[in-house]
C-alpha cells in the first residue's frame, strides 16, 4: 500500500469514527439525561456526601423503573466539601452536555462553582447549602437565577442554634468558635446577632489546621462560659469537643448542621459527646416517610444520614420537570423559575420557590441531641 | 487583643505550650539530624510522621483489636500495649525514613553533585505518600481508641498536669539526652559529626559515608515515629494531611532554634509551642501561624543561623 492510499484510508476511517460517534450521541441525547451531584464523596465530609448521594440514586432508580421514555443517570462530582475544589468540579459538571440539573451540597464549593453554572444556565437545587448570602441579592455570591434550595438558610438556623444552645441555661454566657470556612463565618454572624448580650467572646480555628485547642479552651475557662457553640464541621468539632470535655468543661456544647454527622459522636467519644445539641434544617428520612425509608434501607443496606431526605426531594424536583417534558437545561431552569411551579415533598409539604431561590413561607428547622453515641431527633428548633 | 486571658490562664497555657512544644521537638529532630549531615531539608520527614501516626492507631486496632469505643485500660496490659504501639510507630517511621534515603537521596548523591535535585525528589516522595494515604483512607480522619485515660495528676496554679502530656515531656527529655550523648560520645556519633563537617575529608579518613547517612535517617525516623506515637496518645486523631500541619511547625521550630543542631531543635520546639499558645490566647487562634512566622523572620534577621546556630557551630550534629 502506498503512502497516499494509507493516508486517505486513515482519513475515511477517522471520518467514519467521528460521524459514528456524533450519530450515537445525538441519538442518545434525546433519551438519556444526567443529574449531577456536587458534594463531598471522599474526604472528612464524605459521610454526609455519601448519605445524600444515596438519596439521589434512590430517587433516580424509582423514576427509571417507571419511566422508560427518558432515562436519567447520575453524575458524581466530588468536591470534598472543599471551597478550593468547588470551582474545578463545577466546571467539569457544566462541560458535560448531558447534565441538565445539579444538586450542590456545601455552601462554599457551591459559591466557587456558581460562575460555571450561571454561564451555562444550569439549574441548581441544593439539598443542604444553607449559607444566607446565596439567596441575598446584595451579595456577590447571589445565586439567582440558577440557584434554588429546599432547606432553610442560616439566617433561620442562626437564631435557632442560639435558642437551642441556651435553652434551659440560667444566665447563659456563650462562647462561639468558627472554622473560617464560608459556611461557618456566615452561620457565626447569624448566631451572634441572635445571641445579643448572651454572646461573650469567640475564637476562629482554621478548618483542618489546628490540633491543639488548648488556647481556645483557656479562653472559654477565663470567660466562665457555660455554653459553647461550634459553627464548623464535624471532624474539627469532634476534636474540639473531646479536648474541651477532657479539660473539665461541664457546660453545653452545640453545633449547626455542619456538625450533624453520624461520625461525630464516634470521633468525639461516647462520654464526651453525650448531650451535645445540634440544629439542622433536615428531616430524618424515617420521620419524613416510612415507605421511602424502607426502600432506602432495602436498596443500600444502610441507614440514611443527614440530608438523605433533602437530596431525595431535590432530585425528585428535577425528575418532576423531566416528567413534564423538560429535558434541556433552559427548559428545566425556566420550569423551576416559573411562578406556577410547586412540588410536594416526601413529608407531604408543598414547596414553592421565591425569586431569590429560597423556599416560600417560613422554613423548617429541627433540633437533635446526642444520646449514648447516636444523634437523635429532638423536635422542632 | 486580650491580655487578661494570659494572666488568668498563664500556668495552664504555659504547660500546654510546653507539651505541644515537645511534640514539635521530637519531629524537629528528624529535620535537624538530616540537615546536619546532608545540609538539606528532608521534606519527606512530615510524611514519616504521618505514616507513624497511622501505624500507632493500626497497632492498637488491628493487632490488639481495640475499637474507637473501647474503654481505657490499666496496669501491665496498658504498659505493654502502649510500648507495642510506640515500637510499631518507631519501626514503621524508621524504615520509611531509611527507604526515603535510598530512593530519593542515595542514587542522586552518587550521580550528581547538584543538591537541589534531591530536594525536589524528597518533595516528590512526600507528595506520593500524602496522596497515597489520602486515597487509601478516602481522606477521612482516623480516630484512636483511648487506651491511656486522661488522668489529672496534680493541679498547679490552675494548670492540670495530665499523665499523657507529662509522659510526652519525660520521654522527650530522655530521648534528647540519649541522642546528645550518642552524637557526642559514640564512635558512630563521631562519624556523623565528621561527615557533617566535611564530606570528602571524612571519606578519606575511612568513614563509610552511606552507612553514616543511613544511620542518620534511621535515627531521625525513630524520633519522628516516637513523636507520632505521643501525638496520637494526646490528640487521638490523625488524617492524611497531618504531616503538613505538624511538619511545617516542626521545621519552623528547627530553623528557629538553629537547624542542624539538637539543642537548637529543643529550644526552637519549646519556644514555638509557647509562642503559638500565647498568640492564640491573646490574639485569637487565627493569628497563631502569622505570629509564629513573624517571630521566626525577626529572629532570623538578627541571628540568621537561629537561636543556637552560631555559638554552637562546632557542636552540630
Amino acid at each position: 500500500m502506498n503512502k497516499k492510499i494509507k493516508t486517505s484510508a486513515a482519513l475515511v476511517a477517522a471520518f467514519a469514527l467521528a460521524f459514528g460517534a456524533f450519530a450515537t450521541t445525538s441519538a442518545s441525547a434525546a433519551t438519556t439525561v444526567k443529574i449531577a451531584y456536587q458534594g463531598p464523596l471522599t474526604g472528612p465530609e464524605a459521610q454526609t456526601g455519601t448519605d445524600s448521594l444515596r438519596g439521589v440514586k434512590l430517587a433516580i432508580k424509582l423514576y427509571n423503573a417507571k419511566n422508560p421514555a427518558v432515562k436519567v443517570e447520575v453524575f458524581e462530582g466530588d468536591d470534598q466539601g472543599d471551597d478550593a475544589q468547588g470551582g474545578t468540579v463545577g466546571a467539569g459538571i457544566a462541560n458535560d452536555d448531558a447534565v441538565v440539573g445539579v444538586l450542590t451540597a456545601y455552601s462554599g464549593p457551591t459559591i466557587a462553582a456558581l460562575p460555571s453554572y450561571k454561564a451555562k444556565g444550569i439549574a441548581i437545587v441544593s439539598p443542604s447549602a444553607t449559607r444566607a448570602s446565596l439567596t441575598d441579592p446584595t451579595s456577590t455570591s447571589y445565586g439567582a437565577p440558577v440557584f434554588h434550595r429546599i432547606v432553610s438558610n442560616d439566617d433561620l438556623q442562626g437564631p435557632a442554634l442560639a435558642r437551642v444552645a441556651t435553652n434551659g441555661v440560667k444566665d447563659p454566657t456563650v462562647f462561639v468558635v468558627d472554622d473560617q470556612s464560608s459556611y461557618s463565618v456566615g452561620l457565626t454572624k447569624a448566631v451572634k446577632a441572635a445571641l445579643g448580650t448572651a454572646f461573650q467572646a469567640g475564637d476562629s480555628a482554621a478548618k483542618g489546621a489546628v490540633s491543639d485547642f488548648s488556647a481556645t479552651i483557656a479562653k472559654i475557662k477565663k470567660e466562665k462560659a457555660n455554653v459553647v457553640i461550634y459553627t464548623g464541621y464535624y471532624a474539627d468539632g469532634a476534636k474540639f469537643l473531646k479536648q474541651l470535655r477532657d479539660k473539665g468543661y461541664k457546660g453545653v456544647y452545640a453545633g449547626g448542621d455542619g456538625v450533624l454527622n453520624s461520625e461525630f459522636p464516634k470521633l468525639a467519644g461516647k462520654k464526651q459527646s453525650e448531650g451535645a445539641r445540634l440544629t439542622a434544617p433536615t428531616v430524618p428520612l424515617d420521620v419524613a416517610s416510612p415507605k421511602v425509608y424502607a426502600a432506602f434501607k432495602k436498596e443500600f443496606k444502610a441507614e440514611p444520614g443527614v440530608y438523605s431526605t433533602e437530596a431525595f426531594d431535590a432530585t425528585n424536583i428535577f425528575l418532576q420537570a423531566i416528567k413534564a417534558g423538560k429535558t434541556t437545561r433552559a427548559d428545566i431552569l425556566a420550569y423551576l423559575n416559573s411562578s406556577s411551579f410547586s412540588y410536594k415533598n416526601t413529608a407531604g409539604i408543598t414547596i414553592k420557590f421565591q425569586p431569590s431561590g429560597d423556599l416560600s413561607g417560613s422554613g423548617l428547622m429541627n433540633q437533635f441531641v446526642v444520646k449514648a453515641g447516636t444523634i437523635k431527633l429532638n423536635g422542632k428548633a | 487583643m486580650d491580655f487578661s486571658v494570659l494572666t488568668d490562664q498563664f500556668a495552664s497555657l504555659t504547660f500546654d505550650g510546653i507539651a505541644l512544644g515537645f511534640i514539635y521537638v521530637l519531629i524537629a529532630l528528624g529535620y535537624t539530624m538530616v540537615y546536619g549531615v546532608l545540609r538539606l531539608i528532608n521534606f519527606a520527614n512530615s510524611e514519616v510522621f504521618m505514616l507513624g501516626s497511622f501505624a500507632t492507631i493500626l497497632v492498637s486496632t488491628k493487632i490488639f483489636n481495640y475499637t474507637i469505643e473501647s474503654d481505657p485500660i490499666t496496669g501491665f496490659k496498658l504498659v505493654y500495649t502502649l510500648l507495642a504501639m510506640l515500637l510499631g510507630s518507631m519501626i514503621v517511621s524508621g524504615l520509611v525514613s531509611v527507604l526515603i534515603e535510598i530512593v530519593a537521596y542515595r542514587r542522586l548523591r552518587s550521580r550528581t553533585s547538584n543538591r537541589l535535585t534531591s530536594l525536589i525528589s524528597a518533595i516528590g516522595v512526600s507528595i506520593v505518600l500524602t496522596e497515597g494515604v489520602r486515597i487509601a483512607t478516602s481522606s477521612a480522619p482516623m480516630g484512636s481508641p483511648r487506651l491511656l485515660d486522661k488522668i489529672t495528676l496534680v493541679t498547679i496554679w490552675g494548670a492540670d498536669i495530665r499523665l499523657d502530656t507529662l509522659l510526652v515531656i519525660v520521654f522527650a527529655i530522655i530521648l534528647l539526652i540519649t541522642l546528645d550523648l550518642f552524637v557526642n560520645k559514640s564512635r558512630l556519633g563521631k562519624g556523623i559529626r565528621a561527615v557533617s563537617m566535611d564530606y570528602d575529608t571524612s571519606r578519606l579518613m575511612g568513614i563509610n559515608l552511606n552507612k553514616v547517612i543511613s544511620t542518620t535517617f534511621l535515627i531521625g525516623g525513630l524520633g519522628t515515629g516516637a513523636a507520632a506515637f505521643f501525638y496520637i496518645t494526646v490528640y487521638e486523631m490523625t488524617r492524611f494531611s497531618i504531616g503538613f500541619e505538624l511538619g511545617l511547625a516542626a521545621f519552623t521550630a528547627a530553623v528557629l532554634g538553629g537547624i542542624g543542631n539538637i539543642r537548637g531543635a529543643f529550644a526552637g520546639g519549646i519556644a514555638l509551642g509557647l509562642i503559638e499558645m500565647y498568640a492564640s490566647a491573646v490574639l485569637g487562634t487565627q493569628w497563631r501561624s502569622i505570629t509564629a512566622f513573624v517571630i521566626l523572620i525577626l529572629v532570623l534577621l538578627f541571628k540568621p543561623n537561629g537561636i543556637f546556630g552560631e555559638s554552637l557551630q562546632q557542636a552540630r550534629v
